[in-house]
């Protein structure tokens, strides 16, 4: 292996400083266009804007749609079901925040 | 390179079924998916299983897999036998790419990009987004920080012959940034096709776990052992908090679990997050018997029933 030294990289928050479109999210996630659209349908995306061409997603939504798209494709989970299973997992995520703030780990 | 057996991965023989195949893959990727399961090697685990599921889930690869035959064990040195996929066509650009995260090098070496076969002249396309995780310490958020990540991308030499190659990235971390943020770098992911340009490369940033700190969001709590007369009467002790060291007045009558808040002294933003000092009551333990004497002094001062509470 060989190593390559490039300079310092200054990268952007995607959670503040951009805002994706759905060409991008789909783009940053690999995921068609038509499952971020059923995704928004059923509520698992909530992007800004009306239309589908104004649509600004955050970037709680990066990370979102990629387990979306797991559950989808490798699971075959519907996007009803995906909505389901992010919204436990939300949960789950947010009881084991409470947890360690309490202390227990 | 080390040969990797893909059924092992799985627990599976080399008979099993397509559906076997993917009902071995679900229970195992729902039990080590990074974000349900706890498991520290559930990160590991979890791209292994995608890497041996993106080679048997596909009849094709699997088949081209399986005719370098049975002899192979796990963990061999393994070089890939010339044309050793004469005779299959692997179709589709997000061949074997699954995530963008990267494969071993033995999967790379078989069904890497380069291993997809020569490009057709002519072909622009815009190189794949890429994923990366990146752990920093909690200081760094408070600070800002550079840090060197480690990329391994496969190449092909002029020889043909497939390279991993390490590539080192140095990135800026900024000052600021949370659990579960994202970093994107412009044009760092995979190079593009033709006149494409390169994909982005994506960091999401997650904290190393810290013995003092534990971290929610922007804020920060840190327990803070007190003794009984420390907290009944209240003091004023140096604390270390990520941003150096502050002096803390702990107030007459401070009860355990109630915790004192340090406005703005979390993770810097705007806004900033806050600082919880969580004061924990520590008994000592009475051994001299001047020591038993302060408690039987105590006992004899208060007018207090520990199991009020419990009365109904």
């Amino acid at each position: 292996m060989t190593n390559t030294y490039m300079q310092l990289i200054r990268g952007t928050i995607v959670e503040e400083e951009i805002h994706l479109t759905l060409e991008e999210l789909c783009q940053a996630c690999r995921a068609s266009e038509e499952h971020v659209m059923a995704w928004v349908t059923e509520g698992v995306l909530e992007p800004i804007g009306d239309a589908p061409q104004e649509w600004r997603f955050t970037g709680p939504a990066l990370r979102r749609a990629r387990l979306a798209l797991w559950l989808a494709r490798d699971l075959e989970i519907n996007p009803p079901g995906v909505a389901l299973a992010l919204d436990l997992i939300d949960e789950i995520a947010a009881l084991r925040a409470q947890l360690q703030r309490n202390g227990v780990r | 390179m080390k040969f990797k057996d893909y059924y092992e991965t799985f627990g599976l023989p080399r008979s099993a079924t397509q559906d076997e195949i993917k009902r071995a893959y679900r229970k195992l990727a729902r039990k080590y998916h990074p974000d349900v399961s706890k498991d520290p090697e559930a990160e590991a685990r979890f791209k292994e299983l995608g890497e041996a599921y993106a080679v048997l889930k596909d009849p094709e690869k699997r088949a081209a897999y399986d005719q370098m035959g049975s002899q192979w064990k796990s963990g061999q040195d393994f070089q890939p036998p010339p044309d050793w996929n004469a005779g299959f066509e692997f179709s589709g650009r997000d061949f074997g790419a699954g995530d963008g995260v990267d494969h071993s090098d033995f999967f790379e070496a078989l069904f890497g990009r380069q291993a997809r076969g020569t490009q057709r002249a002519g072909m622009h396309a815009r190189g794949e987004d890429h994923h990366a995780k990146v752990l920093i310490d909690l200081e760094d958020a408070y600070r800002g920080a550079q840090r060197s990540i480690s990329l391994r991308v496969s190449e092909v030499d002029a020889q043909g012959h497939i390279a991993l190659r390490e590539r080192r990235l140095d990135i800026s971390i900024p000052k600021g940034i949370r659990a579960g943020q994202h970093l994107r770098l412009a044009g760092q992911g995979e190079p593009g096709l033709g006149e494409g340009s390169a994909g982005d490369l994506y960091l999401e940033i997650g904290f190393n776990p810290h013995p003092q700190f534990r971290i929610d969001d922007r804020d920060v709590y840190l327990d803070l052992p007190l003794a009984p007369w420390e907290a009944a009467l209240g003091c004023s002790l140096a604390v270390a908090t990520p941003d150096g060291s502050v002096q803390l007045t702990v107030p007459a009558g401070t009860a355990a679990g109630k915790s004192l808040r340090l406005k703005g002294k979390g993770i810097p933003g705007n806004p900033p997050g806050d600082l919880y000092v969580v004061p924990k009551v520590v008994l000592p333990p009475a051994t001299s018997e001047s020591e038993k004497d302060a408690y039987r002094a105590m006992a004899g001062a208060f007018d207090f029933n520990a199991r009020d509470p419990m009365k109904s």
